[in-house]
């Protein structure tokens, strides 16, 4: 059977569904529903974005969201375990900048980075951005600035047992920071 | 990408319920368009004299699965952020038998009762209150069945995963299995009509 | 390709002069693959604008654990089955995703039927069974459902349907079994149906 548009035309509406499912499906073979780790920029967004600033959160407003017990955010500590195990903010999580993006980290969550200074937030913020997360923020300043303006250390290097000044928030309302959407029920 | 919507924040929570009760009439809509709210059509699909259930089943499969995986691909939705429940093999495969034996003594599956009650089947309402009923003795019994039923959890496996293939091969191995269970359904309703017919 | 049912009824009565009758005709169904695509459209809009896909056997956890701990809350909370819904659900199943989905499904399918003229009284069975026979036996499939969908985590619409789409694994195997054990029941329970 020569198979012509015209011929085609003639076809029942499901056989004709049939050969788009059909054609999709051979399409599909080469497909990736997951983004393949592919990155994409979009260089003017993301410039305007550098520019404007608005993904930048300062040391005072963290202390103030830790203080406040928020737990719709996640805080993560890029730099590596014995860093992290030495001293990090409070309700900070450990990701490596090289296990970015990581499997925890879904993309419609908030996401606060930060590092000694800004170079590796700034540059884990690219990643994140270019994999299409949507909530990503840098910590303005760093562990640097953190320790400077909030925890009223001198140097970083005495940070065996900081005299944290903003208050331990109980453990509870930070630890599972994304626990109540998990608590919904979604299966059947 | 931006969607799932709602766990991009688009609406909150009483909204998704106003979302539910949309989509839910979609859905028993469509079924009873199929012809799904008759218990007579739906287990005519296990004598072989109506393989309608076959056929609408493997075609809602085979286009949300393709529009998923090209949405998805396309960028344009997170599939990561679709709920997908785990395997737990075992219990599913006790369970599909239960609901397979549960087909063909009730008549209905719980989504096409609702159907049925909605268009007047008595016969719907007895199975809606066996439903309610199995499910109670169900929670009755959960302290003792509760190991059987949390056994064998396999994670988020997926078909890909299980053959090693990709997904997108997966797919279109999918969508050609279903061409060819409809094809084979329209050749054994032909065949088990021109018996009837013969009779 | 398609074959279109024809599902036109006659509901013959008869008239005290001797004449019968015959009701509206039922309309005819839907291409089943038309039908199909529908369904799909529909669940593809469940994952795109919720994330999630349909279900149908959780509303009635949902209201069998509600049920419960309107009876017995003692008893209720000590079940980590019925806690599981109470807590999800916010507690009461008007509050609960799938309660107000399958609401949406008694109100779609009955729009669907009266549009069609498929709304009426009636026992579906087939013609060799009681009235009585099909009523209990449609409550021990239902039961027997009930414990199959809750066991395997879904039924029809929630795990084949959804899950079959997203290609889980899980999902799969359960609509093989859903299949396999309608199959194998058939010819015991041909009595109720041809």
């Amino acid at each position: 059977m020569r198979l012509s548009l015209a011929r085609i035309a003639q076809w029942s509406l499901p056989r004709r569904l049939a050969l788009a499912a059909f054609v999709l499906g051979a399409l599909a073979i080469a497909g990736d529903p997951y983004g393949g780790g592919a990155v994409t920029l979009h260089p003017h967004e993301l410039a305007a974005m550098v520019q404007k600033e608005v993904d930048h959160v300062t040391v005072e407003e963290l202390a103030g969201w830790i203080i406040q017990g928020r737990s719709d955010y996640r805080l993560i500590d890029l730099r590596d375990a014995r860093a992290y195990a030495a001293y990090h903010i409070p309700p900070a999580e450990n990701v490596p900048i090289t296990d970015l993006p990581g499997d925890t980290l879904a993309r419609n969550e908030t996401i606060v980075l930060y590092s000694d200074g800004g170079i590796h937030s700034a540059q884990a913020w690219f990643l994140l951005k270019a994999r299409g997360y949507r909530g990503v923020y840098i910590l303005r300043g760093g562990l640097e600035e953190w320790n400077g303006r909030v925890l009223h250390q001198t140097s970083p290097a005495d940070s065996a047992a900081p005299t944290v000044q903003v208050p331990s928030p109980p453990a509870a309302p930070m630890a599972p920071a994304t626990a109540p959407k998990k608590k919904k029920k979604e299966g059947c | 990408m931006s969607a799932p919507f709602f766990k991009f924040g688009a609406f909150g929570d009483e909204a998704s319920l106003v979302v539910a009760f949309a989509i839910g009439i979609g859905f028993g809509f469509f079924l009873e368009r199929a012809g799904f709210g008759s218990a007579r059509k739906l287990t005519d699909q296990f004598y072989f004299k109506d393989l309608s259930v076959l056929k609408v089943m493997f075609t809602a499969i085979v286009t949300a699965m393709l529009g998923v995986f090209y949405l998805s691909w396309m960028g344009l939705m997170d599939l990561s952020l679709v709920y997908f429940g785990p395997t737990w093999l075992v219990p599913q495969i006790a369970g599909g038998l239960l609901l397979g034996i549960g087909f063909v003594v009730g008549g209905y599956c719980p989504g096409t009762s609702m159907v049925a009650l909605a268009t007047g089947k008595v016969d719907a309402l007895f199975f809606v209150l066996g439903v309610t009923a199995g499910i109670f003795a169900y929670g009755e019994a959960w302290p003792a069945i509760q190991g059987f039923a949390n056994a064998t959890n396999l994670g988020e496996l997926t078909l890909p995963q299980v053959f090693g293939l990709r997904y997108g091969l997966v797919v279109f191995l999918v969508v050609v299995m279903a061409l060819g269970a409809f094809k084979g359904a329209e050749v054994l309703e032909r065949k088990m009509a021109r018996k009837e017919g013969a009779v | 390709m398609a074959i279109l049912h024809e599902t036109a009824r006659l509901d013959p009565r008869t008239a005290a002069d001797g004449k019968t009758v015959a009701r509206r005709e039922a309309a005819p169904y839907m291409n089943p693959y038309l039908a199909g695509v529908g369904l799909g459209l529909v669940l593809l809009a469940a994952f795109v604008v919720m994330g999630r896909g349909l279900g149908a056997s959780g509303a009635f956890s949902s209201l069998v654990a509600w049920l419960v701990d309107l009876a017995a809350p003692a008893h209720a909370r000590a079940n980590s089955f019925y806690t599981d819904y109470l807590e999800s659900g916010a507690g009461h199943p008007l509050k609960d995703w799938l309660v107000f989905e399958v609401l949406g499904v008694l109100v779609g399918g009955f729009l669907s039927g009266l549009l069609a003229g498929r709304v009426r009284r009636t026992v579906e069975k087939g013609p060799r069974i009681s009235t009585r026979g099909r009523l209990t036996l449609a409550f021990a499939g239902g039961a027997l459902m009930g414990v199959g969908a809750k066991l395997a985590r879904g039924c029809t619409s929630g795990q084949a349907l959804s899950g079959g789409a997203l290609l889980s694994a899980g999902s799969w195997a359960f609509m093989l079994m859903v299949f396999a054990g309608g199959y194998a029941t058939a010819w015991f329970l041909r009595r109720q149906w041809q």
